[in-house]
């Protein structure tokens, strides 16, 4: 049994995940289009690799990652490319990316291919996941193969699979773990093959019913093909953000990851349950990334439910699946009500992280309430997961009228702010905090950044006067020894003779130069 | 589609909680200890009330005004009823009118709205009022009327009535029903007393002194306590502020009082007397001019302890909670900026 811990703060928030967790999980069908918005982890794009016109088969590789970070991309059904080209992607302001667009032929043809032999090493694991595309599923969109390869190897590597769903409405992974206990199981033996883990911990919400029982039936079953596997599954209490990646390990740990470090300082990798999910099929069904389960959900959508979805299907698709009343829609979210980026339109397509779909009315939403002064009364302090204090980060930042105060937002931890949006949410003042940390964070990096540009630039402007001053120090030298030996006669006339000399030797060896 | 949807930024789902909110719990809880007032003080306090909402509104909608701020939002955070109501509950019920005029003016005009108004005054309203009302006027302040059944009244009534008090506030005529002369408060009492070279048990071994503190105004901070555990039942305010506060208290005087207890006050004595229930729960805990550390919290209860205790037993005046808590509004920011938490995953870094 392991022994839980607690983070400070947090909020504890009203579920709101029945409506759409009581469902049977559906697939969503082949859309008219599907939208693959060729990008991964903080907006790292990837190359197209396919051109309008092409036939595409299911599977098939149409973009390579051209950063370390990037992700391969797969063709999610068969088709023809009908565009490439920049559209908006369901992250925050929706911004545009390169796009493939794939108008399927209702066939579902597979890209043949001889299924590999399971993988015997953690490298061959590894590459396994890369080839298929994986990133973080639960919500950063990290590429899964990077955490593998920057374990220590001296350290002993504990695998964490969340599916502490923190945020309201979201439920997308506690039904894939209701439906696919097994895939989850299987995933975490293979990602533990690839992190070289003896220990991994499941960790849920304790409000969640019968996952825990299917799990562990599971494990059981798994157990004997990888015996030197420990796999536990432990209930962490409800208390948004619990699923926040730091949060859970000091939950599960007692130890809270280095600030600017990753979980890996610890010996800790963490991954979620549909990443685990998205690896066994890889590596056992020999399938990339094509599909994740979309809770669409919220109080404009009248019949919520799961949807097994291709990536790319367009929003609008799964809307009209949920029975969406648009007319009453006011916010269209990406993600859950906390966290979640709301999006001006609904013409973008599923990406490999989009967990949940929100379609709010009017009346659910937060209204938008003049901001009132800051009455500093700490209940921000108070639910802080991060230990920070906002309102001291806000008096800083919205008193920026000179760097200096971002400076102290700064010495104020601001970097240390996960965004859960804990501070917004309980601020009696109505102030949205979690915008005001955004800014400086984006500002201060931008600082930093024209900081060093200039650093640079004053570095070169020194280093070339200081080359300068040595060049005419040279030629000075050079000059007053010339100077010298001229002064005497005799040198003089020995001098004016060896040029001529030179001159007359130049003319007969090259005649060509005429 | 047609319009663009609604894009505001996240929290997407409402929460529960406003400053109007904060500020009505903070008067419900000052509610218990204001009938207790109204039991052994008589009706002045409902008239002090009058004359400092309505004085304190009326300055709070001209800064408005004068600043250019929008009225609604601000007219209706309820933070000047807070601040009236805070300073009625120190002054004396029979203080004449313009005492509460000219302490809203300096709370709400000059230490709230000078400094930029709500959520930016550096002084507790409310002690800036009282500090100058104080100093301006120390014998209305020393003017108290005998707690319940101590006041003597010629005519067989036993509480003073609607008019008397009226006509004495207003034309500081002390009603003749009043037979010898008005009490002081219990630290005034007890300050003349010793002034005049009578020992502390021969002090308060008058009929004013209750068990705790003073008669009444013991039951008054009973009261402010139980409207203290109120609000930190809904969470209004933090336990480290009170209990910082009461603790130092008696941790700062008991020394004292073990050394001479003839001259200097028990500590049953300094929590039960004058300021410091109030200061505990309702005005150290003010988040504006107080500090928002949890260790600053602590620093800034201890610092209003120690100084009203030092005040008390060696100042000039016989209670220094005003004072105290504008000493220390002073400092939190230093505070504050020494105390800074250290985060999740910079622990080992900073202890």
């Amino acid at each position: 049994m392991v022994d839980l811990h607690h983070f400070h703060g947090g909020l504890v928030l009203r579920h709101h995940k029945q409506q759409s967790c009581d469902q049977q999980m559906r697939p969503a069908g082949l859309p008219d289009e599907l939208l693959v918005a060729l990008k991964a982890n903080r907006g790292h794009e990837s190359e197209p690799v396919v051109t309008v016109g092409d036939q595409v088969l299911k599977g098939q590789v149409i973009a390579h990652p051209i950063h370390p970070y990037g992700a391969v991309f797969h063709a999610p059904t068969s088709g023809t490319v009908t565009d490439i080209s920049l559209k908006n992607t369901a992250s925050a302001d929706a911004p545009l990316a390169q796009c493939v667009v794939i108008k399927p032929d209702g066939k579902e043809q597979w890209l043949e291919s001889t299924p590999p032999d399971l993988p015997e090493n953690s490298t061959a694991v590894i590459a396994r996941i890369q080839q298929a595309g994986i990133i973080g599923m639960g919500g950063a969109g990290f590429p899964t193969h990077v955490k593998y390869q920057h374990q220590q190897p001296d350290q002993e590597t504990t695998l964490i699979i969340n599916g502490a769903e923190c945020e309201p409405y979201i439920s997308c992974d506690e039904r894939l773990m209701l439906e696919q206990p097994n895939a989850i199981v299987s995933g975490t033996h293979w990602l533990m093959k690839a992190a070289g883990a003896k220990q991994a911990i499941i960790a849920i919400e304790e409000n969640i019913d019968g996952v825990k029982k299917r799990l562990k039936q599971e494990i059981e079953v798994l157990n004997p093909q990888f015996p030197n596997h420990h796999i536990t599954v432990v209930k962490v209490p409800t208390i948004y953000p619990t699923g926040g990646e730091k949060q859970l390990i000091k939950v599960l740990t007692g130890k809270e990851v280095p600030s600017g470090q990753t979980p890996l300082s610890l010996g800790v990798i963490m991954q979620n349950v549909a990443t685990a999910k998205a690896v066994h099929d890889a590596i056992v069904l020999n399938r990339p990334l094509l599909e994740r389960v979309v809770t669409v959900t919220g109080d404009a959508v009248a019949s919520p439910r799961n949807y097994l979805t291709l990536i790319g299907t367009p929003f609008e698709h799964l809307l009209q699946l949920a029975e969406t009343d648009l007319s009453q829609m006011d916010k269209l979210i990406v993600g859950g009500p906390m966290m979640g980026y709301a999006m001006p339109h609904a013409d973008m397509g599923v990406e490999k992280t989009t967990n949940c779909l929100l379609a709010l009315p009017k009346e659910a939403t937060k209204p938008e309430l003049d901001a009132m002064p800051c009455i500093r009364c700490g209940d921000c302090v108070k639910v802080c997961p991060q230990e920070l204090l906002p309102q001291q980060l806000f008096w800083y930042i919205n008193g920026n009228d000179q760097n200096q105060d971002l400076e102290q937002a700064r010495e104020h931890h601001v970097f240390d702010c996960i965004e859960c949006g804990a501070c917004s949410w309980v601020c009696p003042s109505h102030i949205n905090l979690v915008d005001f940390y955004r800014f400086a964070k984006s500002e201060l990096t931008y600082l930093d950044h024209k900081k060093a540009k200039a650093n640079l630039a004053k570095q070169r402007h020194d280093d070339r006067e200081a080359r300068l001053a040595r060049i005419k120090a040279e030629r000075q030298a050079k000059r007053r020894q010339k100077t010298a030996t001229l002064s005497d006669k005799s040198n003089a006339k020995k001098e004016i003779s060896a040029v001529l000399e030179r001159i007359k030797q130049q003319n007969n060896t090259d005649p060509s130069d005429d | 589609m047609t319009d663009a949807l609604n894009t505001t930024s996240a929290p997407h789902i409402p929460a529960r909680i406003s400053v109007q909110k904060v500020m009505l719990w903070v008067i419900l809880a000052l509610i218990p200890a204001s009938v207790a007032h109204l039991y052994y003080f008589g009706l002045g306090i409902l008239i002090q009330l009058v004359i400092a909402i309505t004085s304190a509104y009326a300055f709070e909608w001209w800064c408005l005004k004068w600043r250019h701020q929008p009225i609604k939002p601000f007219i209706t955070d309820l933070s000047a009823l807070v601040t009236a109501w805070l300073f009625v509950l120190c002054i004396s019920p029979v203080s004449p009118w313009y005492v509460g005029v000219v302490g809203m003016f300096f709370a709400i005009v000059v230490a709230k709205h000078l400094y930029g108004g709500l959520g930016h005054n550096i002084f507790n309203p409310a002690m800036v009022g009282f500090a100058v009302i104080l100093v301006a006027f120390p014998q209305s302040m020393s003017l108290w009327l005998p707690p319940g059944d101590l006041l003597q009244l010629t005519d067989n009534h036993s509480t003073l009535s609607l008019t008397a008090t009226l006509n004495w506030v207003f034309t500081g005529q002390a009603p003749s029903a009043i037979d010898s002369i008005t009490a002081a408060t219990p630290l005034g009492a007890i300050q003349t007393g010793l002034q005049q070279g009578y020992s502390l048990s021969e002090i308060t071994s008058q009929p004013i002194f209750g068990d705790l503190g003073g008669l009444g105004w013991e039951w008054v901070a009973n009261w402010l306590f139980l409207g203290g555990v109120l609000l930190l039942y809904k969470r209004i305010i933090g336990w480290r502020t009170p209990a910082a506060v009461l603790m130092t208290t008696i941790a700062v005087s008991t020394p004292f009082y073990l050394f001479n207890a003839d001259v200097f006050m028990s500590p049953q004595q300094h929590v039960f007397s004058g300021g410091i229930m109030l200061a505990a729960f309702f005005i150290a805990t003010d988040p504006t001019s107080g500090c928002s550390s949890d260790r600053g919290k602590l620093v800034f209860g201890a610092g209003v302890a120690i100084l009203t205790v030092l005040i008390r037993n060696f100042g000039a005046y016989a209670d220094g909670v005003a004072f105290a808590v504008l000493l220390m509004n002073m400092s939190a920011p230093l505070i504050d900026r020494l105390t800074i938490p250290s985060p999740y995953g910079k622990k080992q870094v900073k202890p």
